[in-house]
């Protein structure tokens, strides 16, 4: 062991904190911030407990206990109906996961290409779509896809149909379509952060596999493909936790009529519910209840990880 | 050290505009408001002047401006307005009216444009939902204005007003059946002198089967005997029809989904045909003959959703109907891509134009001979459903009381009521000649609500872009105005009657035999008025109104797809799979609050009806003012009696009616 100067010494105790109360200062920020955006909105949930009604200040509402959680649950159609919504959001979760191996392989194919412009390009025209915001992806999708758009025109001026095709006004494959649409979206998003860890294989690896006569497909499949996954499984590891939380605004621009009972996922029916339909106590009686499973959710999901891998994630 | 200084610092800072985030939208809001007000006032005096002087000019310019000598000061109203369809600062002529006689504009807050409930929610948390309040009043929302206190007690203000003397029984009857608490909280709409009986719409109602006459004209007029013949029609007229002139399909039926409410809105209107009117999820014969649960296979509005099904099917529905939203279907029909209106103020007021009357093309009404159309009756005690009233923010109560007044005085309803079918300004739009109104030149090519531009000196811009959008109508535009000794709906004036012989109308006329929409459905026994009363429904259970929503959303779901249904198998079944679903959700429940409604609203209007049934005798006496003032003010003081036990109305009126309202009289 090498022996430090004193004047490293003296540096080194320097940059220690001295005492547990800086150290608290220095996380200070990061709890103020967390409090205020996770643990302070929770007193929202105060509204579930009481039949709130606009114009009216919490105080002159009633307060009605557990009546709105007894509603959800008050009869068959209305169970059936919060079924309908996990089912949904259930399967087009779970097909999200089932996709999220995608960004991997793309991120590992895009690596291949040796012509620099032509990767970069597909690179930045894949990454694109994240940053258009849903309610324009919708347009386009409106504009292609619409009964008067321009998929629907072609093929009738082609002759192969001759009545429009309902891409968006029916119920047929919504969630493949839906997983489509995010797909589209997320794909070259989702593959930057394989990209850099690409990047951070070791190079020595692919030399000397290259020297043991390796062709490039084997070396896809043993140094880069397994040299991802532990990236890879972080990421699942991180979505699983955002299982009920598979966003609305999608589901929302997208929803219509037709396909709604296929569409509607938890955090869409609590918005129908508590803005479209004026309901929010009992919205909020929902959210509170979609918060509990997350957390369940979670636990069980750090129990499982703690038995097989020998590590909690929390 | 210096690094633990800047951490620190950086710490604070962070922290620091976390804070600033969270506080600093009152201090933003103010800053605005404070300076305008005050360039204004500097502004405001050499303004009002030219202004002055420019009247001066024009002699006939009858509105008054004297705003800035007894308003010295300038200020910016903020307009709660439930029913606006327009978001923003008025503008145009109307604005300057505004300004010259009350120094001040008008900021319209309108959630139908933009935030719907949650503006409602958001400035009510907030305690301040605007100066002046316009909002409805079903379900108790009058009551819980007042109780959560933003609302404020007119009785000081009004007790000297005209408004007040002349309406107080309106008023007395609102405020005391509404509210718990003594005093005047809210002016009622709609208030009339004609009796209970008499349609308040106008020369056309509210709804009718409105179709392009020179194609219904092209394929002979045929003769319908009942709803389910209109889609032969259709089917022909289409046929005739084929492309617009810039090559787009024409279409004979076309829908839209915004205004779906307790049903799906399109699909109400025929039921309208009929006699009925919804209230909650009961169809209401205005007569009181028939109340019908709107899912039952055998009701009224299922029948409908039938009718279009098979148009749908014979290929006469436009496929856009499911994704477009009000403002496409009005550009189509501005280009007469569509065949069929339900309402005389969608297809006339966007396609009759002066040219296409002249080239004989425009929207006419086609009989159905089993038809009965639902009219809204007068109400002396006017409609409570609507109400308007001031906040308890409000910065200048005195003014605003004054701004109501004025809105309620012949005058302000000549001018305010003009986006409702009043005629406007007198001098611009119209000018007594030989002692009756007539339309200036002007008039003829602006009204109702046409893109001409207004002259100068009456605030520039143009005449649609300038109209009142607060779309409140105070008055009943068939009421005799007291200044022209006819009616404030000016497409009743004789001279405008005389004027109407446009190819279009005559055809329609010498076909019809009847000179009016209104002249030929009295005539022919098709027009069910139901008696005007201020009925509003009480306050609900919230129980029942969160099952009253769930099944809202199900039964508009299913009557879409009932409609784009495949064949008839699939239509059976998913109207058996909304009836199940609705029902599991507990509409029974509801529909009882809803049949409950339904009868206090019947026997308000009987009792109306019974009231009015002295001056109903006198039926002459309606044209004289005098006796008609009269008649009415002995019954009117018997309403409110019997009003009070027999609850009130003027019919559950839901979105479509408050757009019929703004454009009826086109």
């Amino acid at each position: 062991m090498k022996k430090e100067t004193p004047a490293q010494k003296a540096i080194r105790k320097q940059n220690q904190p001295k005492t547990k109360k800086e150290y608290f200062l220095w996380v200070l920020p990061f709890l103020i911030l967390v409090f205020i955006f996770s643990y302070f909105p929770l007193h929202g949930w105060i509204y579930a407990f009481y039949d709130y009604k606009a114009p009216l200040k919490l105080s002159q509402c009633e307060f009605v206990g557990l009546q709105w959680f007894k509603t959800l649950f008050g009869n068959k159609t209305q169970v059936a109906q919060l079924m309908q919504v996990m089912k949904n959001t259930f399967a087009m979760s779970l097909l999200g996961i089932a996709t999220s191996i995608l960004p991997v392989f793309f991120a590992m194919f895009l690596n291949e290409i040796k012509c620099k412009w032509f990767k970069t390009l597909v690179q930045t025209l894949t990454t694109l779509p994240n940053f258009i915001s849903w309610v324009l992806v919708y347009s386009i999708a409106f504009c292609l896809f619409s009964n008067t758009g321009m998929v629907n025109t072609l093929l009738q001026n082609a002759g192969i149909i001759t009545t429009p095709i309902k891409f968006l006004d029916s119920d047929s494959h919504t969630w493949l379509w839906m997983l489509l649409w995010n797909t589209w979206k997320g794909l070259g998003w989702g593959a930057i952060m394989y990209l850099a860890s690409i990047t951070s294989i070791d190079q020595e690896l692919y030399e000397a596999a290259r020297v043991d006569g390796a062709g490039r497909f084997s070396l896809m499949k043993n140094i880069t493909f397994p040299a991802l996954m532990p990236t890879f499984f972080v990421m699942l590891m991180l979505s699983i936790g955002n299982f009920l939380n598979n966003g609305m605004d999608q589901y929302y621009v997208f929803q219509n009529s037709f396909n709604k009972e296929h569409i509607q996922v938890l955090d869409l029916y609590v918005y129908n519910i508590g803005m479209t339909g004026g309901s929010l106590s009992m919205a909020t009686a929902i959210s509170a209840l979609k918060s509990i499973v997350s957390v369940v959710l979670l636990t069980v999901v750090n129990w499982i990880s703690k038995k097989t891998r020998g590590e909690s994630i929390i | 050290m210096k690094k633990k200084m800047i951490s620190a610092l950086l710490c604070v800072s962070m922290t620091a505009t976390l804070f600033t985030g969270c506080g600093s939208s009152k201090k933003e809001t103010e800053a605005p408001t404070e300076a305008p007000t005050e360039a204004a006032e500097t502004e405001a005096p050499a303004e009002t002047e030219a202004a002055e002087t420019e009247a001066a000019e024009t002699a006939a310019a009858a509105v008054e401006a004297d705003g800035a000598e007894k308003y010295p000061e300038f200020i910016t109203v903020d307009v709660y307005d439930q029913f606006a369809n327009y978001q923003g600062m008025q503008t145009g002529w109307f604005a300057k009216v505004v300004k010259d006689k009350f120094n001040m504009e008008l900021n319209i807050i309108a959630p139908n444009v933009a935030g719907g409930d949650t503006i409602f929610q958001t400035r009510s948390a907030a305690g301040d939902l605007g100066d002046l309040i316009l909002t409805d009043t079903e379900n108790g929302k009058l009551q819980n204005l007042i109780t959560a206190g933003l609302m404020l007690d007119m009785t000081d203000l009004l007790k000297d007003k005209d408004v007040y003397l002349n309406y107080s029984d309106a008023i007395t009857a609102v405020n005391s059946e509404l509210v718990k608490e003594e005093g005047v909280w809210a002016i009622p709409n709609s208030i009339s002198s004609s009796s209970a009986d008499t349609p308040s719409e106008g020369l056309d109602l509210t709804y009718g089967p409105y179709l392009r006459w020179d194609y219904y004209k092209e394929i002979g007029y045929p003769e319908m005997e009942t709803l389910e013949d209109m889609l032969d029609v259709l089917k022909q007229m289409q046929d005739a029809a084929g492309t617009t002139e810039d090559g787009k399909q024409i279409y004979a039926i076309s829908l839209f989904k915004d205004w779906d409410d307790n049903m799906m809105n399109n699909a109400k209107q025929p039921c309208c045909f009929y006699g009925y009117d919804e209230i909650g999820f009961v169809l209401a014969k205005a007569d009181g003959s028939d109340y019908q649960s709107i899912i039952d296979s055998d009701s009224m509005y299922v029948r409908v959703l039938k009718f279009f099904f098979q148009a749908n099917q014979m290929g006469l529905v436009d496929p856009e109907s499911t994704s477009q939203n009000y403002d496409t279907l009005s550009t189509k029909y501005q280009n007469g891509q569509i065949l069929y209106a339900p309402w005389p103020w969608l297809g006339q007021s966007l396609y009759n134009t002066v040219e296409h009357k002249e080239a004989g093309t425009g929207f006419m009404l086609a009989p159905i001979n089993d038809m009965q159309i639902f009219s809204y009756g007068c109400s002396v005690t006017g409609g409570s459903t609507r109400v308007i009233g001031i906040g308890t923010k409000a910065e200048d109560p005195e003014r605003l009381a004054d701004f109501i007044d004025w809105l309620y005085s012949p005058e302000g309803f000549e001018i305010g009521g003009q986006a409702n079918g009043a005629a406007g300004p007198e001098g611009l739009t119209w000018e007594m000649v030989d002692g009756k109104p007539v339309r200036t030149e002007f008039g003829v090519s602006a009204l109702p609500n046409n893109d001409v531009e207004v002259p100068e000196e009456w605030g520039g811009g143009t005449w649609k872009d300038g109209i009142n959008a607060l779309n409140f109508q105070t008055l009943s535009l068939v009421d005799i105005d007291p200044n022209t000794g006819e009616a404030y709906n000016w497409q009743m004036w004789e001279s405008t009657l005389e004027a109407n012989v446009t190819p279009l109308d005559t055809d329609w006329q010498e076909h019809m035999g009847a000179t009016t929409t209104l002249e030929y459905l009295e005539a022919n026994d098709m027009v069910l008025v139901a008696p005007g009363t201020n009925f509003a429904s009480p306050e609900e259970n919230s129980n029942i109104s969160t099952i009253r929503n769930q099944c809202k959303s199900s039964i508009v779901d299913y009557s879409w797809k009932m409609i784009f249904a495949a064949d008839e198998a699939e239509f059976d079944s998913l109207l058996a799979a909304m009836q199940e679903n609705v029902n599991g959700l507990g509409y029974e429940e509801v529909l009882a609050v809803d049949m409950e409604n339904a009868e206090a609203q019947q026997a308000a209007r009987e009792a109306a009806l019974a009231l009015s049934g002295s001056s109903d005798d006198a039926e002459d006496a309606d044209a004289e003012t005098t006796e008609a003032a009269e008649t009415e003010e002995a019954s009117e003081a018997e309403t409110t009696e019997a009003g009070s036990e027999a609850e009130t109305t003027e019919a559950a009126e839901t979105e479509e009616v408050s757009e019929a309202e703004t454009t009826e009289a086109a």
